[in-house]
């Protein structure tokens, strides 16, 4: 089995303007995805963000040193809206289950490495 | 044959073959390629001294497998884990492979392999190289002169690209089916992609490579010969046979272009010319635009390598053709490919307006002025002509096109202009 976070990016206004049918359409498309995933691994965690106008940043530096800012890392057009951390036989499969998620998402499929020495959860 | 030609014979049948079997047995991608590297080396060494072995596949095959087996023992002494190829259920169990089976399973090995490369999450141009080095076996530097970089930096590409797919996990696998016509179009794109690159214009003696684009067409044969009557497969070797039937004429004795009318039409590959026929009447109209292109552009192609003399084109049907292929592909090169072809039928008025628009979509392009430069100068506009021609000459990057370019002007100033 391969790991992989699964990225969702998106216009953080779309969901705001979606009415309750197309909301409807978000949430099965997700168990959507989420089923394919359980029936070929498994999710090991997941959640949606809130948004990046909520976000801080912590600059570069030690301790103290590190400046804090309001906002996100970077001005993305589609800021990350949400995560899908996941367990699949390969990126193919990734690929097929991101698929399934709503359309107005852009997703990144990200493979995780282990960090020697050090045990993730 | 010499050890060295039936080196050279076996490693272009079988380098595919035997990456595949090494892949499946020991799922190493970073060591491979390097095993079976050594492994011809030792043969160009030991053949010609101990003669050439009974089966020269099945050698290499040990060799490179002993190489292997050489750095997994090194590594395990070190204790040091690479990561591993993700390949699927069928190929999990056969640890070890063996040139004895030669069988469907191999063959069924070579097209994930084939699938493996020509991957969407792999750059085209990784995609392109990673086939060509992996599949077909063209050694590093000539795959480097086709896509015309240094040799380093397409090493290091090629390396790039074995990475990314044992990090992100891009299997040695078979698609699900529902998956693979749209994977058999990537392998198709990737295949025309190389093949491209040989005729795009280098610049010095290296004008075309077009001995290089033959292993990409070389790549479309092996993959159509693993999924027999595949459309996609079928119409781009049929478009490549007939673009690469006439390589030979391309260039004179002096390394300068000569262009179709001029061709030399005896030292045109006339079977290649037959088979890409042949497929084309395989290959019916098809609601995929890939598809489609490809069989329009192979239908035009066709047209030329059929005409005995270039006044018995059916210019006609190539440009029946291209208002077909406009509908698939509404691409600025089409549209200036159909004025050239308008030009030919109704002559050079209407090749200047089917010329119109394309300035501000191809603004670097010389090839918009140096068609209009012909045109006009067809038209006996030669103040005209010449300052096309200029513009052409002036954007033109390639030596060898420009000095085409310049000897059209150099005629064109010695007509008198036309009151």
């Amino acid at each position: 089995m391969k790991r992989y976070v699964v990225l969702l990016a998106y216009e953080p206004a779309e969901w705001a303007r979606a009415d309750p049918s197309s909301r409807q359409s978000f949430v099965e498309d997700h168990r959507a995805f989420e089923q394919y995933v359980e029936a070929r691994g498994r999710c090991r965690s997941s959640a949606a963000l809130a948004d990046v106008d909520t976000a801080t940043t912590l600059g570069r530096g030690v301790g103290d040193a590190r400046t804090v800012s309001d906002g996100p890392l970077g001005e993305l057009a589609e800021p990350i809206g949400g995560y899908y951390d996941v367990e699949l036989p390969d990126l193919d499969s990734a690929i097929s289950a991101a698929r399934r998620l709503p359309g107005a998402y852009t997703v990144e499929v990200r493979p995780v490495v282990d960090v020697e020495g050090h045990a993730l959860a | 044959m010499t050890p060295d030609g039936v080196l050279a014979a076996t490693v272009r049948a079988e380098w595919g073959r035997l990456v595949s079997l090494l892949l499946a047995a020991y799922r190493r991608l970073d060591l491979v390629e390097d095993a079976l590297g050594d492994a011809v080396e030792a043969a160009a060494r030991t053949w010609v001294r101990d003669g050439v072995p009974e089966r020269p596949a099945a050698w290499l095959h040990t060799v490179a497998r002993r190489r292997v087996l050489d750095r997994l023992r090194a590594e395990a002494m070190h204790t040091r884990k690479e990561p591993l190829l993700v390949v699927d259920a069928d190929t999990a169990p056969r640890r070890e492979g063996s040139m004895a089976d030669p069988g469907g399973i191999v063959e069924d090995d070579r097209l994930r392999l084939v699938l493996m490369c020509c991957h969407p999450a792999l750059a085209p141009e990784v995609a392109s190289a990673l086939a060509l080095r992996l599949v077909v076996g063209v050694p590093t530097a000539d795959v480097a002169r086709l896509f015309l970089v240094p040799e380093p930096t397409m090493a290091a590409r090629i390396t790039r690209g074995k990475k990314k797919i044992v990090a992100a996990g891009i299997p040695f696998a078979m698609p699900d089916a529902e998956d693979l016509p749209a994977r058999m179009r990537i392998v198709a794109q990737t295949a025309y992609l190389a093949f491209t690159a040989g005729y795009a214009p280098g610049s010095g003696p290296d004008l075309l490579r077009a001995d290089l684009a033959g292993e990409a067409v070389g790549l479309v044969r092996v993959t159509s010969q693993l999924r027999p009557g595949e459309p996609v497969l079928l119409a781009l070797l049929a478009l490549m046979l007939l673009q690469h039937s006439r390589r030979d004429a391309r260039v004179d004795g002096h390394g300068r272009l000569v262009l179709l009318p001029d061709q030399d039409r005896t030292r045109w590959h006339h079977d290649e010319v037959s088979e890409g026929v042949e497929l084309l009447a395989r290959v019916g109209p098809s609601p995929d635009p890939l598809v489609e292109s490809y069989r329009l552009q192979g239908l035009i192609a066709a047209e030329h390598a059929l005409a005995p003399t270039p006044d018995a084109t059916r210019w006609d049907r190539i440009c029946e053709a291209y208002d077909a292929l406009l509908g698939v592909n509404p691409s600025p090169a089409v549209r200036l490919a159909r004025a050239v072809a308008l030009a030919e039928r109704d002559g050079p008025r209407a090749g200047l307006a089917g010329l119109e628009g394309l300035d501000d979509e191809l603004p670097a392009s010389h090839r918009v002025p140096a068609v209009r430069g012909e045109l006009l100068a067809r038209l006996g506009d030669v103040r005209a002509a010449t300052a096309a021609l200029d513009t052409a000459i002036a954007r033109c990057a390639n030596d060898v096109e420009r000095t085409h370019l310049e000897m059209r002007r150099a005629a064109l100033s010695t007509k008198q202009p036309r009151r």
